[in-house]
């Protein structure tokens, strides 16, 4: 077994007392603890449907603050006897439930941490991690990130969701292009509520030297993504429909959820850089269900504000993108900023070579970090109100072969980010 | 006469002699020192430079900013900088030692003076140092965080930031030194004071409505304006 030091003594308890596992769902309990009585309840349906010869446990990690719906309030006993009574049932077996109370709200990654060491502990070899805060998390839903894993022999899950055309233009301009390209992780919800991954991967992980590590703490799912990919796992996406969210800390706070995943996928450049900066080709990822899909509905967005944004935010930060950004790419960028609304379009050559000086500046700590991250907020939302504009009214189709295109791209340009990443870069004062 | 002109000259030829033969062990024993000085200050620049390169020390200072301050004063990175001054500052040290095995009285005085004073020039240059790295740092720090979240003012705020800090850094350098005590603390809080005043006054006569609607957005409406940009993720 890896390290289970840090567990305690009486989440240790719990976990001996259950025994092997064939299946673990993890949960982070503090995400919205309103919502962790009907996840609990997916998960059981889950269990009685597709997995019924099947041991189950759950985990769930939280502050110990959880309402009436906590998973501690029932023992196993309880439950086993709540299955007979319920209507329907066909599990066989005892659905087990774990509880890892934290006197404070535990990070993502501290959460994810313990939920490695139990599926370690318990020898389960499929497991998935879900968050209350999916509101319309149904059985369905789980049984497709565990499926791949348990019957397949798959080493990672990703979901995939159907999404409005405007939403989760972070993943799609940036996340998901920038870590093909250039990690060969051809995933496009890299950064997700919900992942599947197998017991193999769960200790693999657990023995890595990283979970002091400020990039883990927030966002540990797109590292695991990335560490699957690069040390050769089996990896897949998972269709789980459309994704309702309840209402999180972060909301739409562009600076703050660019230091979650910008900074971590930058982090990520950095620790596995013997890996891609020899491997040139992105593998593509088998996908259970469709591929993607894209919903139309009118939405409210101000992009004039978004404009005005990006404008101000280029003028006032110059010399701090000057310190970022090659002389060439930060000309352009300087020009873009005397156009007219209705003329600006951010080229995606331009994009792409932004986002790699980017990078590169990351990688030779030209300034601090967290700062270099804040400073592209204001590109990020010139590049939102070019795609605003120009998928004003595309369709889906169009919308996945542009997309295709900026993958293109990323990948073309990749010798320049070799070798901005090898040249040391001059820091303008 | 012309034996007591022979008896002076052989006087001063004995003086001469004595006084050579007392001073010229002195100045090779002065002149040993300092090559010592000068081979032990080699050694020393060498460790530290070695020292330094294994813990990364240009990396932090890059990203703390502090490079950027070098090279705007045209000095080399952080690592050369202080492996050089550890070298002059013990050379300098065994070459004061060294002028002291002469005995001049005189020179003797001024030396342990500047020996006194020694430490706290570098004390100062050190408070200076970490002023401008530090007013670099959060001076960026307001400009990132003010364009973020939309302020008009953004450089302006910056800017006052970075006065202020360099301020307070070029007074208590002042202080250490001991150079017109009284003086550089009253002009000091002269300057903030007044520039506290003035913001006070500019921010609550001039700016009324723009400190209105800054205080709507933080209070009332910033969720709203959030969710007209669409979701990143």
């Amino acid at each position: 077994m890896a390290e289970d030091f840090f567990l305690a003594d009486d989440l240790l308890r719990q976990l001996m007392s259950v025994g092997e596992v064939d299946l673990l769902v993890g949960i982070f309990a503090h995400d919205a603890a309103n919502s962790f009585g009907p996840a609990v309840e997916a998960i059981e349906q889950c269990a009685r449907q597709d997995f019924v010869r099947e041991r189950i446990v759950i985990v769930s990690v939280g502050d110990g603050d959880k309402g009436p719906d906590s998973v501690g309030e029932q023992s196993p006993g309880n439950l086993l006897e709540k299955n007979v009574r319920a209507p329907g049932i066909t599990s066989l077996r005892t659905i087990h439930r774990v509880k890892a109370d934290f006197s404070d709200p535990p990070s993502h990654g501290f959460a994810l941490r313990t939920i490695l060491s139990a599926a370690d502990l318990l020898r389960a070899r499929a497991c998935a991690v879900i968050s209350p805060a999916t509101c319309n998390l149904t059985s369905g839903s789980i049984s497709n990130l565990l499926r791949p894993i348990y019957h397949e022999k798959f080493d990672f899950a990703a979901p995939l969701y159907t999404r409005h055309k405007f939403q989760g233009l972070l993943a799609r301009n940036l996340l998901y292009p920038m870590s093909r390209a250039v990690l060969g992780c051809g995933i496009r919800e890299l950064y997700s509520d919900e992942w599947g991954f197998s017991g193999r991967l769960a200790t693999f992980c657990l023995n890595q030297d990283v979970w002091n590590e400020e990039a883990i703490h927030t966002r540990p799912e797109a590292w695991m993504a990335i560490s699957a990919i690069s040390s050769d796992f089996r990896c897949c996406q998972a269709f789980l429909g459309e994704k309702t969210q309840a209402t999180r800390g972060t909301g739409t706070d562009i600076v703050e959820v660019l230091r979650q995943t910008v900074g971590t996928l930058f982090w990520c450049l950095e620790t596995q850089q013997p890996l891609w900066l020899e491997r040139d080709r992105s593998q593509p990822i088998p996908t259970f269900g469709p591929a993607h899909e894209l919903t139309l509905e009118p939405t409210e967005l101000d992009r004039h504000r978004i404009f005005e944004m990006f404008r101000s935010g280029v003028t006032e930060l110059e010399p701090v993108l000057s310190s970022i950004l090659d002389p060439e790419t930060h000309a352009e960028i300087k020009n873009m900023v005397s156009l007219e609304e209705g003329k600006f379009r951010f080229k995606s050559d331009l994009w792409v070579r932004t986002l790699y000086d980017f990078a590169a500046s990351y990688h030779h700590a030209v300034i601090n970090r967290n700062h270099l991250i804040q400073a592209l907020a204001p590109l990020y939302r010139g590049m939102t109100h070019s795609f605003l504009v120009v998928h004003a009214d595309s369709s889906p189709a169009e919308m996945e072969a542009a997309n295709e295109m900026l993958c293109a791209e990323f990948e073309l340009q990749k010798p320049y980010l070799r070798e901005r990443w090898k040249t040391k870069v001059e820091v303008k004062s | 006469m012309r034996e007591t002109i022979l008896q002076g000259l052989e006087q001063v030829y004995s003086n001469l002699g004595h006084m050579i033969g007392e001073f010229l062990p002195r100045f090779l024993v002065m002149l040993i020192i300092i090559a010592i000085g000068l081979l032990v200050a080699f050694v020393l620049k060498h460790i530290l430079r070695a020292a330094l390169r294994l813990t990364k020390l240009d990396r932090v200072s890059e990203a703390a900013g502090a490079t950027s301050v070098l090279r705007m004063a045209h000095l080399p990175p952080m690592t050369e900088l202080l492996s050089r001054s550890l070298f002059w500052v013990t050379w300098l040290c065994f070459v004061l030692v060294g002028l002291s095995v002469l005995g001049i009285a005189s020179l003797q005085e001024q030396i342990s003076r500047l020996l006194r004073f020694l430490p706290e020039v570098l004390v100062a240059i050190l408070i200076l140092f970490l002023g401008v790295a530090i007013a670099n740092f959060l001076s960026r720090a307001a400009l990132l965080a003010a364009v973020n979240a939309g302020h008009a003012s953004a450089r302006i705020l910056s800017r006052a930031i970075r006065f202020v800090i360099w301020i307070l850094a070029i007074t208590m350098a002042l202080e250490e030194l001991g150079l017109a005590r009284q003086t550089v603390i009253s002009a000091f809080s002269i300057v903030f004071g007044a520039t506290m005043l003035g913001l006070a006054i500019a921010f609550g006569l001039g700016g009324q409505e723009l400190a209105r609607k800054d205080l709507e957005r933080y209070l009332g409406s910033s969720k709203k304006e959030k969710e007209k940009e669409p979701e990143p993720l």
